[in-house]
């Protein structure tokens, strides 16, 4: 309920105004080859990390803009990017 | 009673006269008056019995930390009497007795305590298990608090804000105030939240001096003339915080007043930084019968001489830990209250000049007394005794002020997840480190100078500008000095309990838990604050942690000797009971309307809710809609069909789009042409069908099912989101609206409107063609045969839709054109077994279970369509569900939609099944598993309540009407 997040297109906005859509996987794998272990693996599989995790969001009462954000899911708080590490 | 009228602190208004109605007698009251204290100026004493031990209760605190004062007001139960402003006319009544409050026939429960130990409950009562359904039955009468009628109706109107400030101030005292202020001197928006109904916390009630000659009233009541001139504070009183959370969001409510537009509504504060100002409340005396009426804490009593002008009793005991106690006996005293001794805590530390003013008024103080037991069932006498419990001596008395000293008020800290500690000086909990941009001041820091709680507010408004971003130029260091100059926390009392036993010693009154139950719970080994508090029950009643608060922790800490500090219970919100009613505002009921509702209405529609619209169901009491199917299957008939999700797709990446979420191969989409298709999920279930048809190049426009169009835009951007395509998603579904014209008369009807050729030849079975209609208004025009008839389905931009189907009723009455709703369209489509999807499919319902799996082109696996690879999967699993056409062996008796199929297991279900009046056969679709689904098969049907009388079908062929599409291709 405390959540805010920052859209791409509107700012920094209420949390309610957002549709959560998932932790980033990544795009659609190719359908040719794809086992169905494979397929149950990308849609439904999360590594449901315990910290800052990149995930999509929808702006739903808002632009309609699909983005992907940062969010620490311990504090639920949204985050700047990690730096990468190698 | 007569009330002290005259005093300059109060807070009611003796000339305007209000009344309330208790026990069936009409008492009076002032404006300005708590139900509360309009009880005890009418000389109520005992204002409820407790919840388990009926033991009788009364005015305690003033501020609504326990259960004592809780009433049935106006029918609500559990109202907190002492934080309700009287209105008019209201009834209030004692819950939890039987017979009064005053004389309750339960009352003999209180000596059976030594038959209820800590966790009586859970060691009681469940050997043999039988037991306890007849025990609960007993317990829940004997014990409890209020009651609601099962047919209450709440009234008023409730309403929600959501506020950005800046800075968020909680706590209208002092502190607060100056903490607003000066917040506000750089021009941020502050909200300034004070829990009472006025401004002034514990200056408001307080004659004596801040220094400069001011008494502490008159210094409050102009910081609160210059909050209120002050443009950038918002004051929200009577408005008690509910949560703090992350991010310093902050909930409250507010209680409106009789000149308010809402009975109560629901704050939401998104701020920059907070200050808490919430001062504190007092922390309850430990010794016996501390919670008998007559017994009261400092703050109740000076409250009600100075605020309410009702001195509290006739001849007091003080019994007090803090210089306050000395200076409101001092106080109560100069109004009049006899006092037969004050008996302080503390050997040493008193403020030298109160003690000087006690002398001057010849009342004995006895340094490090205590007060050990009350007498009576309202006070009579009491006990006092050292704090050793050495010598004990009785004083006749009708008020014992007690209170040991002060806590905090740190629920704002702890919600936001600040950690805890002990604090040796002041005996308080406060936080260790402190949440982001979030600053404490005023009392609840441990200062009790005046002057040192305003500079300490002053400071931490400052802070919370600059967190704010506000360049201060030094005056945050010019206020940090000041503060520094000025006293700083004063030592708190440290005593736990009177030297007592404590069978008859509460430390929780909601729950009525002892020092003694506190005892048995840490002997059967739960050793730790939180364990005992649900263990033996200690704040977990309505007032949650306000009487138990600090004095659970720390009297764990002393009994189990235990070494480490002390660690305090965590608070959750809602901090205050908050109505239901206010969390769910003002809008109980949106809906939306089609263009064409009115004149539905006019036509005698029954409309009902279909997802977020209103539409007309039926049109006349006959729910078998008789006359308007038969008129469509032989005549002609018009629905109103504007709730269909209506969207335009349009950019050169359009078609990859329809591509990826549609199952058929959209590419092959002929201008002049609709197709009709349907999506699905990533698990190959079905989640929408419609039509789309080529508007130009790279062009479309599609429908989707009612329930669909508001997730529609939203699903096509999903399975798009990492292709970065150029395309356009317009929803027409409020832009456009849809007529659906059907019937062997159709044709007809529309060529008297429109110069277009209908011809089957010119505009055959699924054409889609743009046409005038009325000679200037265009429609985009589709024939589909959904009822299963010769059927136009007209797109009209919504403005136009009254107008068109005036025009086609018009040119339909020779034909006897009517109207038909939901209902009958429901029953046409299902003799022609179209599908409606959420009817005839559900959650695990896929493409191929409903017999769909046509639409899908195995084909276009480049375009990674949705659904492609889990229905590839789905195909060779033969354990699915198949949508089977069914007729029940007596057509006079159809099964209920959702019915279920049935032989030793659930098979299946029915998903609509009507007697059809075209064939006469009751007939509907299943969805059954396989082996089930052969033609012929014979089903057995449980429907709820049928008292084991089984219903029979058979499966049959689909559809059950017009099989060769015949009519509607005409």
């Amino acid at each position: 309920m405390a959540l805010t997040l920052t859209c791409p297109v509107c700012g920094k906005r209420n949390g309610y105004e957002f549709r959560y859509g998932g932790e980033d996987k990544g795009p659609r794998p190719a359908e040719e080859g794809m086992t169905p272990s494979a397929w149950c693996d990308y849609v439904h599989m999360n590594k449901c990390t315990a910290g800052v995790q990149k995930e999509w969001w929808f702006h739903r009462d808002g632009c309609g803009a699909w983005f992907t954000t940062y969010r620490d899911t311990v504090a639920n708080l949204e985050v700047d990017a990690p730096e990468v590490t190698e | 009673m007569n009330r002290l009228n005259q005093l300059p602190t109060l807070r009611i208004d003796p000339a305007e006269k209000r009344t309330l109605s208790y026990r069936g007698k009409s008492l009076p009251g002032v404006a300005g008056d708590t139900v509360a204290t309009a009880l005890f100026a009418n000389g109520v004493r005992i204002f409820a019995r407790s919840l388990k031990y009926h033991r009788p209760r009364g005015l305690y605190s003033l501020d609504g930390e326990c259960a004592n004062t809780m009433m049935d007001v106006d029918s609500i139960p559990n109202v907190r009497t002492e934080n309700t402003l009287l209105k008019n006319g209201m009834v209030v009544k004692e819950q939890n007795v039987k017979g009064s409050a005053e004389f309750d026939w339960m009352g003999f429960i209180d000596k059976f305590d030594w038959m209820m130990p800590a966790g009586f409950y859970y060691h009681t009562m469940h050997k043999p298990a039988a037991v306890w359904p007849h025990a609960m039955k007993q317990i829940r009468k004997a014990a409890g608090l209020g009651e609601i009628s099962p047919d209450y109706v709440m009234r008023g109107r409730f309403d929600e804000l959501f506020l950005k400030a800046d800075v968020t101030v909680v706590g209208g005292g002092a502190a607060g105030m100056r903490a607003a202020l000066a917040a506000a001197e750089g021009g941020l928006r502050v909200v300034l939240l004070e829990a009472r109904p006025h401004l002034g916390g514990c200056f408001d009630y307080r004659v004596s001096d801040n220094g400069d000659g001011t008494p502490l009233y008159q210094r409050a009541r102009e910081l609160a003339e210059q909050v209120a001139a002050t443009t950038n504070i918002r004051v929200f009183t009577h408005a008690p915080l509910v949560g703090t959370y992350s991010n310093n969001l902050i909930t409250a409510h507010q209680v409106g007043s009789d000149s308010d537009s809402f009975t109560e509504r629901y704050i939401e504060i998104r701020s920059e930084s907070i200050v808490v100002a919430t001062g504190c409340i007092e922390r309850p005396l430990l010794f016996d019968n501390n919670e008998r009426p007559g017994v009261m804490q400092v703050g109740c009593a000076h409250r009600l001489a100075r605020t309410y002008g009702i001195l509290p009793g006739k001849q007091a005991v003080f019994a007090v830990g803090h210089d306050l106690g000395l200076e409101a006996a001092i106080d109560l005293f100069d109004l009049g209250l006899k006092i037969g001794c004050v008996a302080d805590i503390r050997e040493d530390g008193q403020n030298p000049d109160l003690l000087m003013a006690l002398a001057d008024r010849a009342i004995p103080v006895l340094k490090g007394w205590v007060a050990a037991k009350a007498h009576g069932k309202t006070v009579t006498k009491v006990t006092l005794t050292t704090v050793e419990g050495t010598v004990k001596r009785d004083f006749d008395c009708d008020l014992l002020v007690a209170s040991a000293g002060l806590t905090p008020v740190t629920g704002p800290f702890i919600m936001a997840q600040a950690k805890m500690g002990y604090d040796n000086h002041t005996g308080y909990f406060l936080p260790t480190e402190l949440p982001e941009r979030m600053f404490p001041a005023g009392r609840l820091t441990g200062v009790g100078d005046p002057r040192a709680i305003e500079a300490s507010g002053r400071l931490a408004g400052l802070q919370a500008a600059a967190a704010c971003g506000v360049s201060l130029n030094g005056e945050l260091d010019a206020a940090k000095a000041a503060t520094a100059a000025l006293p700083g926390p004063e030592r708190g009392c440290k005593l736990v309990t009177a030297p007592v036993k404590g069978r008859k010693s509460f430390i929780c009154f909601d729950e009525d838990a002892t020092i003694k139950s506190v005892k048995q719970a840490i002997d059967k080994g739960f050793d730790v604050p939180e364990l005992v508090k649900r263990f033996a029950g200690v704040g977990l009643g309505p007032g949650q942690g306000g009487i138990p608060g600090h004095n659970l922790p720390l009297f764990v800490a002393k009994y189990t000797a235990s070494s480490a500090t002390p660690k305090p219970t965590t608070l959750r919100p809602p901090l205050v009971p908050t109505f239901i009613a206010t969390y769910a505002g003002a809008h109980h009921h949106m809906f939306k309307r089609t263009p064409l509702h009115k004149s539905q209405k006019a036509a005698g529609g029954v409309f009902r809710n279909i997802g977020v619209w209103k539409r007309a169901r039926y049109f006349s009491d006959d729910f078998d809609c008789r006359e308007e199917i038969l008129n469509v299957r032989g005549n002609v008939g018009m629905l109103d069909g504007s709730t269909l999700g209506k969207f335009r797709i349009h950019g050169p990446d359009a078609l990859k789009a329809l591509q990826r979420v549609y199952v058929s191969d959209m590419s092959k989409v002929k201008e002049g042409r609709i197709k009709y298709s349907a999506m699905c999920n990533d698990d190959g279930c079905v989640i929408d069908d419609g039509v789309v048809v080529k508007r130009g190049e790279n062009d479309y426009y599609f429908t989707t099912s009612t329930g669909r169009a508001g997730a529609t835009v939203e699903w096509i951007r999903y399975h798009t989101r990492f292709d970065g395509w150029d395309f356009h998603l317009v929803n027409l579904t409020d832009a456009m609206g849809v007529i659906n014209l059907s019937g062997p008369n159709a044709r007809k009807v529309l060529a008297k409107v429109t110069d277009a050729d209908l011809s089957s030849e010119a505009f055959p079975f699924s054409g889609y063609r743009e046409i005038t209609v009325g000679g200037s208004i265009p429609a985009r025009a589709m024939r589909l045969g959904f009822v299963g008839e010769l059927s136009y389905e007209l797109h009209v931009a919504a403005s136009y839709m009254q107008a068109v189907w005036d025009l086609l009723e018009e040119a339909g009455a020779e034909f006897g054109i009517r109207n038909f709703g939901v209902e009958a369209q429901n029953v046409l489509r299902m003799e022609k077994c179209h599908i409606i999807l959420g009817q005839e499919s559900e959650q695990r319902t896929n493409l191929l279970d409903v017999g769909l799996g046509f639409l899908w082109d195995r084909t276009k696996s480049a375009c990674k369509t949705v659904g492609a690879v889990a229905l590839r999967q789905a195909e060779k699993d033969p354990n699915r569900f198949k949508l089977v056409g069914i007729r029940m062996e007596d057509d006079d008796r159809p099964a209920r939609d959702g019915a279920l199929i049935v032989d030793t297991k659930v098979r299946g279900y029915v998903a609509t099944m009507r007697k059809s009046f075209t064939t006469g056969e009751a007939v509907g679709m299943a969805l059954v598993e396989k082996p089930l689904s052969d033609i012929g098969t014979r089903l057995e049907i449980f429907e709820d309540e049928c008292n084991g009388v089984r219903l029979y079908a058979r499966v049959v062929k689909m559809p059950f009407y017009d099989p060769n599409g015949e009519r509607m291709k005409a």
